[in-house]
């Protein structure tokens, strides 16, 4: 499991807006990816490292103090019309940590098995989707201080790999309810939520990068 | 009575240059960007307007509006001069009643117009025909259509070059945010350099002047002098009442790029000074207005059609109405036995 180095409130204090910026959002992706992770060895029945990883995203605290120092950067900084919409961004940002962390408390509320093969299959699928477009969007984020033409592009990735794990959302929902199971079980409920879960923090990633491609049709002038 | 009138007269052509000051929003992008703190923004922008005044104030505009747009043989009387303030400042005032903006250049040359046929065919005696300098009045009034479309298409010029040559490299966020720091400051000259030539252009107070030079109710010494006051009354118009406008609109102004208002400000401000220069009055709210849409189309953002074909029907309107008031008010005068 890769940490990311805590830094000391003087070295953040040394960072522009920007860097906090990036700072913020590769510990936000990484722990990201370390829910996915959980989820993957919760498919895989590696019940240890999936407590052990979705406890990572509930407990960590890396970012605490980058959001601190970046509201008081922000508002004393001396940008000129970009405070607000760089604002939103970090708070979009935090979204995705508020999200994860909800996440990682309603999959720990129980251990559930998956009903066969081909459902873990679907759900290691749309797992690899939520990592693509995870992936993209932090590119995206990243580069919207250096290169908004890039990260407008980026953006389409993160939409086409969205709209793609939307299919995989029906297929699974489908086979989860043809199965033979009581529908109030606390399984069928699990696997539906944690479905339903995923997708959401697929909406708010695709979200997000809507909001980018806004902010690059703000900014720069297209022909 | 003579003097009394020439007092009354003095005092309406400062109050002008105060309102001409009032109701000057060009520093509101100024303030707007932040270049500036908000006072020292109006304590720069009142003096470049008042010094555009003065400066300007020896001929240019006031003397096309105070002498060269009458006809041979032909001078203001300090009742004409009245009645031209007067129906000028009555028609502005129903306008801003009824929320309609119009020009005070265009309010000011119509109320001209309308006094001066009265004149001529009522008291003067005087032949249409050598009523006015039909030259300079047919270039004033061909300047109030050749301005606004000129500034429409500076911009969209200069808006294309600049993003090719420049905007268009500017990449990422960071990038253009440093960019538009190097443009506030470019946003500040060229807003002075604007401020100066409305001030340059106002015709309106200093005309009322200069055509009391031309009929001698004032001399050189004083003309200048007056023209000096109606320079700092420009300057308290921005300080002490502009500034609400100026605030208010620099409030919708925060997140404009100052590259986009320096494209805006430098072409009006150029069309300004090449009317100054020629002496010709035009109205800079509307080569502002139109400088706005030339940057839109080049943006390829929306116009309000609706909203510009309304404004374009009160600005026609405005010089003849302007007219007819101004004669009928100089009429009814003549009427009751007072001129």
């Amino acid at each position: 499991m890769r940490i990311l180095l805590e830094l000391s409130e003087k070295e953040l204090n040394k960072l522009s807006v920007d860097e906090l910026t990036r700072l913020f959002m590769d510990n936000i992706n990484e722990q990201n990816l370390q829910l996915i992770n959980g989820i993957e060895c919760l498919v895989e029945e590696d019940f240890d490292t999936f407590k052990k990883s979705l406890n990572y995203v509930i407990k960590t605290t890396t970012e605490v103090q980058i959001k601190k120092t970046f509201e008081n950067k922000i508002f004393k900084s001396k940008l000129m019309f970009s405070k607000a919409d760089r604002l939103k961004v970090f708070g979009k940002i935090n979204d995705i940590k508020n999200i994860g962390e909800f996440m990682a408390n309603r999959l720990l509320l129980y251990r559930a098995i998956f009903p066969d093969e081909e459902f873990k299959l679907h759900v290691l699928s749309i797992l690899k989707s939520l990592r693509m477009i995870s992936l993209n969007l932090s590119e995206s984020v990243k580069l919207i201080g250096s290169d908004l033409r890039k990260s407008y592009d980026i953006c389409e990735d993160v939409k086409e790999g969205r709209r793609k794990m939307r299919r995989e959302e029906w297929k699974l929902l489908n086979r989860l309810y043809n199965y033979d199971m009581d529908y109030l079980s606390r399984t069928f409920l699990y696997l539906k939520e944690m479905i339903e879960d995923i997708m959401m923090l697929a909406d708010h990633i695709k979200s997000f990068s809507e909001y980018i491609q806004f902010l690059a049709t703000k900014y720069l002038i297209f022909d | 009575m003579t003097s009394l009138l020439v007092a009354i007269l003095v005092i309406m052509a400062i109050s002008l240059a105060f309102s001409i000051g009032a109701n000057d929003e060009t520093l509101s992008v100024l303030v707007g960007a932040g270049v500036l703190k908000f006072k020292i923004a109006l304590i720069i922008g009142g003096i470049a307007i008042g010094l555009g005044m003065i400066l300007f104030s020896g001929g240019f505009v006031a003397k096309t509006v105070g002498a060269d747009i009458l006809g041979e043989g032909i001078q203001y009387t300090t009742f004409m001069l009245l009645t031209v303030l007067i129906s000028s400042i009555i028609w502005l005032v129903l306008g801003s009643f009824a929320g309609i903006p119009l020009s005070s250049t265009h309010s000011l040359i119509g109320s001209v117009v309308g006094v001066v046929i009265v004149y001529a065919i009522f008291q003067g005696g005087i032949n249409l025909e050598i009523a006015f300098n039909w030259e300079k009045l047919s270039n004033v009034i061909l300047s109030w259509i050749i301005s606004p479309l000129s500034g429409l298409v500076i911009t969209f010029i200069f808006f294309k070059l600049i993003v090719k040559l420049y905007l268009y490299r500017l990449k990422g966020l960071n990038q253009i945010e440093k960019s538009e720091k190097y443009f506030k400051w470019i946003l500040f000259i060229v807003v002075i350099f604007a401020e100066i030539w409305v001030g340059a252009n106002s015709g309106e107070a200093l005309g009322i002047l200069y055509g009391l030079l031309a009929n001698s109710s004032l001399n050189i010494q004083q003309y200048f002098f007056f023209s000096i006051i109606c320079g700092v009354a420009a300057f308290l118009g921005i300080y002490i009442a502009a500034r609400y406008v100026i605030k208010n609109l620099a409030s919708q102004m925060i997140t404009s790029r100052p590259s986009e208002g320096i494209i805006i400000q430098l072409s009006s401000s150029v069309i300004l000074m090449i009317a100054t220069l020629f002496g010709l009055p035009i109205s800079h709210s509307h080569v502002v207005v139109f400088c706005i849409i030339g940057l839109n189309l080049a943006q390829k953002k929306d116009i309000d059609y609706k909203s510009l074909i309304k404004m374009a029907i009160y600005w026609i309107l405005t010089f003849p109405i302007a007219a007819i008031l101004s004669a009928l008010f100089y009429y009814g005068l003549a009427i009751i036995g007072l001129i």
